[in-house]
Formats: structure tokens, C-alpha cells, sequence
């Protein structure tokens, strides 16, 4: 009888797994590849956009009807002749990205952001990037035509044991960090500065991001804000180096006095968020928030729906330049050509400019690509931000990005005055922002464990900080229960006896 | 073979094995190794040695008490009066009770977060209370559900019997009702005890200022850290083995007493 139970559910199971296969690959001669990718959650259009959310740019309409994956899979097909089938998974967190894999998940093209890319660098489990994907001759090269000046000098300047970025890693989105404020509330002055945090007349009102290199970066910009924004400093010749230097300082020293400051604004703050910040922006339940700025966008977006405005601004000490870029990892593809084809095709795919568009449009982060020869992304950004009314335009230039020269004559837009401090200040950040721009690196594993060491400390609760009638109640309390009990005992035997 | 009813028990058996057993084992080898895999008593000394990781077992704890006593404070007469109150639409009144439970749980917790908004215009400054009012929210109903179901069961006689005894309405419930319904609040208690002590999803979603165990563990995973976080809840395991075991003496004892009554 038991035997047969377990034919009916060996049967049962094996009906259901051939069932959910997909059915496309049987009259196929050739086998599909299968590609494992690892996002962020909600990183990439989806499609299913609607009626009047047609980019209708000059040199063609932008529109997301299919979800990129499934454009993806269909592209392959009429450029490779091959199938490629896409399992697509997300992850929450870099750490969770990073646990994953170490349980021993595989996959063979993941986006964490740069501080992770460095880590796994640093850990050797990286497929570098082949040759031909870096090829500007190829046509459907679309990363490294369509790159931007600026993303690639950064990531052929940074390296990791020798190893240049670039040569592992392709950008996908990239953003800095600052503050969302609600202007009515928070002068422009007062959200320029990580001493937002501390600042008493927004008692309880700011939050700050519950994770120890975001809340770090802030701490160290507070701690160092009278050096940082010296005029001295500033006009140092080497500003860019000794600025990265300064907001990656992990002395001792300074990792006391981060843990100093934050127990210290602790009690000022809202609270340290994961996700409900943005939320919390929006609903006015705060007036500041510690954020990216393509979640920056995101909320400002939301909050004009219901005509709130809110503003951003990068702090004058120094702001936090990331990355989420594209590896590939050894362990997934394994030396298959066809895999590494398949991958690097994807990044290709997700780079063409009108696909980066749509990814844009769809999550509200800046991408990479900046379109080399194809003028589709500054199209698009005439179109998203141009001012209608030319009397209170203002120029803003966006050369840095595009063509790598910051007063590129071709590359100004002309924008609404407001939009300096919205969404536009936000996804393409002035070139004068971006001069006191910070890459925040990876720590080693002994500096790691001293900051982490250091963050516990701050989130936790210390004992010791008890006062002493608490304790006291908690052992008179004791007390009383073991006397109870002991009489309550003594009466009982004292009835049944 | 022949088909027996034990036979049943399979499925469950081995969903156990997959789903807790085996999980278990995983836990106790990362918490007794460090991160080269030897055997290490350091992530237990760790602990209780850190006045940082003590107070927020002793601030989880707090909470978890208070939620579990307002949880027991609010369920116990509103079981009773469902069972022994005269009110005839018993069920539509349960399900009110219930109904909360087929919500889903994120959605109420928002809810909530506004509403206590409203009231405090600031959440930021009550975070105990808040917190306290989150976990209550959520956990009520595991804690009326099974007083309820021991009161209902119980022998309305015994009552009776007391009274002609001579015990007034105020003695029959404390030497009568109360002894009797213990099971029920013994298992109302070990149900909302723990997971309040961990369930840092209620918080992080009110709006995440209060850090308890469960913050803690994830702090660790986050940092890598897999043997430390599986220690802390190892330890966590351990409180609660702890308490059932004070319970079940108690319950031998009860059972005794009710046993003599009778």
C-alpha cells in the first residue's frame, strides 16, 4: 500500500513539473540556454504600461508593452538564432545577494551594487568580461558604445587587486545620496548638510537608512563637515582623492566617534527605516529623509500626484556616488561560451538606449547609459524636464555625462528653475554635485567586522543604561511572585494533609 | 503493508524532518562553530558578555512581557463573556474576534501606523508604546482563541456546585473558573511570548526605531555572521524550552488539584 501511495505521488509530482516547463524548446533542434539572473526587486520595466504612458520622443515612440525579459528572450532569438529561457529572480540586499550565495544558490549574471561587485572581485568569483564586449565596432555592443564618459572613467580608474572595474563589471544604474524635504518645512540650507540629523528643530522628524554604510557615509560627513567644506580643502589639488580618502576613513578614532555621533542623533531621529521612508515622506508623517535618488524620484513623483512637492538635495560636505553594475559569476557559467554570450547579449540588450529609457522611466533611477552616438537618452530627458515656458528657464548643463566635458555647449538642457531641486537636481545631479561626489569602497573583512561591531552598538540596547528603580522593581517583583507561590504551595498542603 | 492510521501521520512526519528538524541541526552546528567550522564556545560567551546583546534580550523581553500581559488583560474577559454572557449571535461575535486574521497582516499594521498617527501626531516619541499596541494588535487573537475554547469546554456544573457551597460569584471564578482555565491561558501565553520577542516585521513596518532579538539576528546575518545570529537564536530556543518546562510542572500540579477538587 505504501508503495503505491509513493508511485501516485511520484506520478502526481511528475505530471506537475513537465506541466509548468515551458513548451516552446520541443521543436527546437537546438537546446535553449538557460540564463540565471539575480536582480534587485522592481529593478526592470516590466511592460504593461499604459495607454497614455507612451514616450513620444522625436526620433520614435518609447513604450513598454512586453517586460524586458521577455523582449530580451525574443531579441536573442532573431539576432543569435538561438533560445535563450531567462530565470529571473530578486534579491532584497546586497548581504542577502551575498548569503545566497554562499548557501550555494547559482546564478549567472547578478547587479549588486559597487562595494558588493568589489567584495565578490575580491573573493574571485567574477567571470571577467570577454573581449568582444568591449568592441565598439560590433553593433549590437550597445554597453560600451552607449556608456557614459563619466560612469567609465570611474570604472576604469578603480580597481580591485590589480583588476580594473570595467574589465568585470558593466553599469546599470547609478545615483548619489541625500536628503527628500518637504521645502515649507526645511530650508534648502538646512537639508544641504548631514548636520540635518542633529539638527533640534527637526526633532524626531528626519530619518536616516538602517544600514551601516549609508548611516556611516552620514555620520563621517557630519563628524568632518567644518574640514570638508574648508575653502582650503576644496581648493586642494588633489580635492578628489582626499575627499574619497576622508569619507572612507575607518581609523579607530573615527569609528568611535561615528558610533558617538549616531547614539547621539539616535534620539533626534524618526527612526532608522528599511523601506517605510519613502512612505513616511509622502504621508508628511516626516519632513526629511535620508535617501537615493532614484527612490528620491520616486517619492517626489508619487507626492506630486497628490500635489505635494518635495525637494532634494545633495549635502555640501560630500554625497555618496553608487553603482549597481552586471557580473557574471564563475560558478554559473562555468566556462559555457554560449552562457557568456547569452549574458553579456542581456547587458547589451538592457543598454540599448531606448531600453535603458524604458528601465528609467519604469524604476525612476539614473541609468548609465548616456547613448554615445545615439541622442535617444538626451532626448528623453528634453522631453521628461524641458521647460514649456521659456521665461523662467534656466540652462543646465549635463556634458559630464554625456560627452565627458562638463561645458559641452551640446549638451544643455533648458529646464523649469524648480526642477534644479526636484527630480531632475535628483537623477542628473549638477556637474558641481557631482565634484564633491564620494565612492564609498568595501572594507576589508577586519574593518568590516569593527564597523559592524560598532552599528550593533548603536541599534542595541545597552544594559547597562538600565536605571537602578528599574531594576529594583524587577527584583522586588520576583520577590513577591516566589512568596506568593511558596504560600499559596504551603496552603494547599496544609488542606490536603 | 497495511494501511493504518499511522499512516496518515507520513506526510507531516515528514514535512517535520525537511521544515524543522533538519533546519534545527543547521542552527546548532553554526552556532557551536566559528567561521572556519571548529567547534567554539565563543558566540555563547559572546552574548552574555555584551551588555549591548544582553539589554536588547532584556528590552525585548520587556516588551514581550508587557504585550503578552495587555494581550491576557483584554482576551480574558472577552472569552469569558463570550462563553458565559447571555449574547445569542455567539459565532458573528467570534468572528469578529477572527476576522482580523484573514486580512493580511501587512495591510493591518499600515492601517494601524495611521491611525496611531492620528492619535499621537508623532510616532516617534512613544516607541515602547507604539510597539506594544503593534504586537498586541497582531497577536490577540492567538491569545482569546484558546482561553476561549477551554472556557467554553468547561463544565458549567462545576460552577454550580461551588455556588451551593457557598461561594460567591468572586470566589467560584478565582477558586473555580480561573484554575481550571489555565491550560487555555498557559497556551495563549507561549504563543504570543515569543514570537513577540522576535517579530521585528510589526515594528520595521510601523516605522522601525525599536530594535529587539529579531532585529538582532538579522543584524547579524547581514553582517555575514551566520554563526552569531544562529547562537542568538539558539539562546531564544532556549528561553522558551525553559518556560515550557515551568509550565508543564505547573500543569502536572493544576491537573493534580482539579483532579483533588473533583
Amino acid at each position: 500500500m505504501k508503495a503505491r501511495l509513493l508511485t501516485a505521488i511520484i506520478i502526481i509530482t511528475s505530471v506537475i513539473t513537465t506541466c509548468s516547463r515551458p513548451v516552446y524548446a520541443a521543436s527546437d533542434a537546438e537546446k535553449p540556454v538557460t540564463l540565471r539572473i539575480c536582480n534587485w526587486e522592481e529593478y526592470i520595466d516590466q511592460g504593461d504600461w499604459g495607454e497614455d504612458e507612451v514616450i513620444d520622443l522625436e526620433s520614435g515612440d518609447i513604450f513598454g508593452e512586453n517586460s524586458m525579459v521577455d523582449d530580451f528572450e525574443e531579441w536573442y532569438y532573431e539576432t543569435y538564432g538561438q533560445r535563450v529561457n531567462v530565470e529571473y529572480s530578486t534579491f532584497g540586499t546586497n548581504e542577502d545577494l551575498y548569503n545566497m550565495l554562499t548557501i550555494g544558490d547559482v546564478y549567472d549574471l547578478v547587479c549588486p551594487s559597487e562595494y558588493m561587485i568589489m567584495k565578490l572581485m575580491a573573493d574571485d568569483l567574477v567571470q571577467p568580461l570577454s573581449d568582444e564586449f568591449f568592441d565598439p565596432e560590433t553593433e549590437t555592443n550597445y554597453y560600451i558604445k552607449g556608456v557614459s564618459p563619466y560612469i567609465r572613467n570611474i570604472f576604469e580608474t578603480h580597481d580591485i587587486n590589480g583588476v580594473t572595474w570595467d574589465r568585470c563589471a558593466a553599469g546599470y544604474m547609478w545615483g548619489i545620496t541625500g536628503f527628500v524635504y518637504n521645502p515649507d518645512v526645511v530650508s534648502e540650507e538646512d537639508a544641504s548638510t548631514w548636520k540635518l540629523l542633529e539638527n533640534p528643530a527637526y526633532r524626531r522628524q528626519v530619518t536616516i537608512k538602517d544600514n551601516v554604510r549609508d548611516a556611516y557615509f552620514a555620520a563621517v560627513g557630519a563628524l568632518k563637515s567644518d574640514l570638508l567644506t574648508s575653502d582650503e580643502f576644496r581648493s586642494r589639488p588633489d580635492y578628489a582623492m582626499a575627499l574619497q580618502t576622508e569619507m572612507n576613513d575607518v581609523s579607530q578614532e573615527t569609528v568611535d566617534n561615528v558610533q558617538h555621533y549616531l547614539q547621539q542623533v539616535k534620539d533626534n531621529l524618526y527612526s532608522f527605516e528599511t523601506d517605510s521612508g519613502k512612505a513616511d515622506m509622502i504621508t508628511g508623517k516626516v519632513v526629511a529623509n535620508y535617501q537615493w535618488s532614484g527612490d528620491a524620484v520616486y517619492a517626489m513623483d508619487q507626492a506630486e500626484e497628490d500635489d505635494y512637492y518635495l525637494n532634494f538635495a545633495a549635502p555640501k560636505e560630500s554625497t555618496n556616488i553608487y553603482f549597481d553594475g552586471w557580473v557574471m559569476l564563475k560558478k554559473g557559467i562555468s566556462q559555457d561560451p554560449a552562457k557568456q554570450q547569452a549574458a553579456e547579449a542581456f547587458i547589451n540588450f538592457i543598454s540599448r538606449p531606448d531600453n535603458a529609457i524604458r528601465n528609467m522611466y519604469y524604476i525612476g533611477y539614473t541609468s548609465v547609459i548616456s547613448g554615445g552616438d545615439d541622442g535617444r537618452v538626451f532626448e528623453y530627458l528634453e522631453w521628461n524636464y524641458g521647460a514649456e515656458d521659456e521665461d523662467e528657464a534656466t540652462d543646465y548643463p549635463v556634458g559630464y555625462f554625456f560627452s565627458g566635458d562638463p561645458d559641452d555647449e551640446d549638451y544643455v538642457l533648458t529646464v523649469p528653475e524648480e526642477q534644479l531641486k526636484r527630480q531632475l537636481g535628483a537623477q542628473y545631479p549638477s556637474s558641481e554635485v557631482i565634484d564633491r561626489a564620494s565612492i564609498m569602497v568595501y572594507f576589508d573583512q577586519a574593518k568590516s567586522e569593527v564597523i559592524n561591531r560598532m552599528w550593533i552598538r548603536v541599534r542595541c540596547f545597552n544594559i547597562l543604561t538600565v536605571p537602578v528603580w528599574v531594576w529594583a522593581t524587577i527584583i522586588l517583583a520576583i520577590c513577591a511572585i516566589v512568596v506568593f507561590l511558596l504560600r499559596q504551595k504551603a496552603a494547599k498542603e496544609k488542606l490536603y494533609s | 503493508m497495511r494501511f493504518s492510521r499511522k499512516t496518515l501521520g507520513i506526510p507531516y512526519a515528514v514535512f517535520l524532518l525537511i521544515f524543522v528538524v533538519a533546519p534545527l541541526l543547521v542552527l546548532f552546528y553554526y552556532a557551536f562553530t566559528n567561521g572556519q567550522g571548529e567547534f567554539t564556545l565563543r558566540n555563547l560567551t559572546d552574548f552574555f558578555t555584551d551588555p549591548n546583546t544582553l539589554g536588547t534580550l532584556f528590552y525585548s523581553f520587556a516588551l514581550a512581557l508587557t504585550t503578552t500581559a495587555v494581550c491576557l488583560l483584554l482576551a480574558y474577559p472577552t472569552a469569558y463573556i463570550l462563553t458565559t454572557g447571555r449574547l445569542k449571535k455567539n459565532t458573528v461575535l467570534i468572528m469578529i474576534f477572527i476576522m482580523p486574521m484573514w486580512i493580511n497582516f501587512s495591510l493591518r499594521i499600515t492601517a494601524l501606523k495611521e491611525i496611531l498617527d492620528l492619535i499621537e501626531g508623532n510616532l516617534a516619541y512613544h516607541p515602547f508604546l507604539n510597539s506594544v499596541i503593534g504586537m498586541t494588535y497582531d497577536f490577540l487573537p492567538f491569545m482569546i482563541l484558546p482561553i476561549y475554547n477551554t472556557l467554553a469546554k468547561m463544565d458549567a456544573s462545576l460552577i454550580e456546585a461551588a455556588k451551593d457551597l457557598g461561594a460567591n460569584d468572586r470566589h467560584a471564578f478565582l477558586r473555580v473558573t480561573l484554575p481550571l482555565s489555565l491550560p487555555g491561558i498557559i497556551s495563549g501565553v507561549s504563543m504570543v511570548l515569543l514570537p513577540a520577542m522576535t517579530n521585528y516585521v510589526v515594528l520595521d513596518m510601523l516605522y522601525n526605531s525599536t530594535y529587539i532579538m529579531g532585529s538582532l539576528i538579522g543584524s547579524y546575518f547581514s553582517a555575514y555572521n551566520w554563526n552569531g545570529g544562529s547562537m542568538i537564536a539558539l539562546i531564544l530556543l532556549g528561553i522558551i524550552c525553559i518556560f515550557n518546562i515551568i509550565n508543564d510542572d505547573d500543569r502536572g500540579e493544576t491537573a493534580k488539584a482539579g483532579g483533588a477538587l473533583l
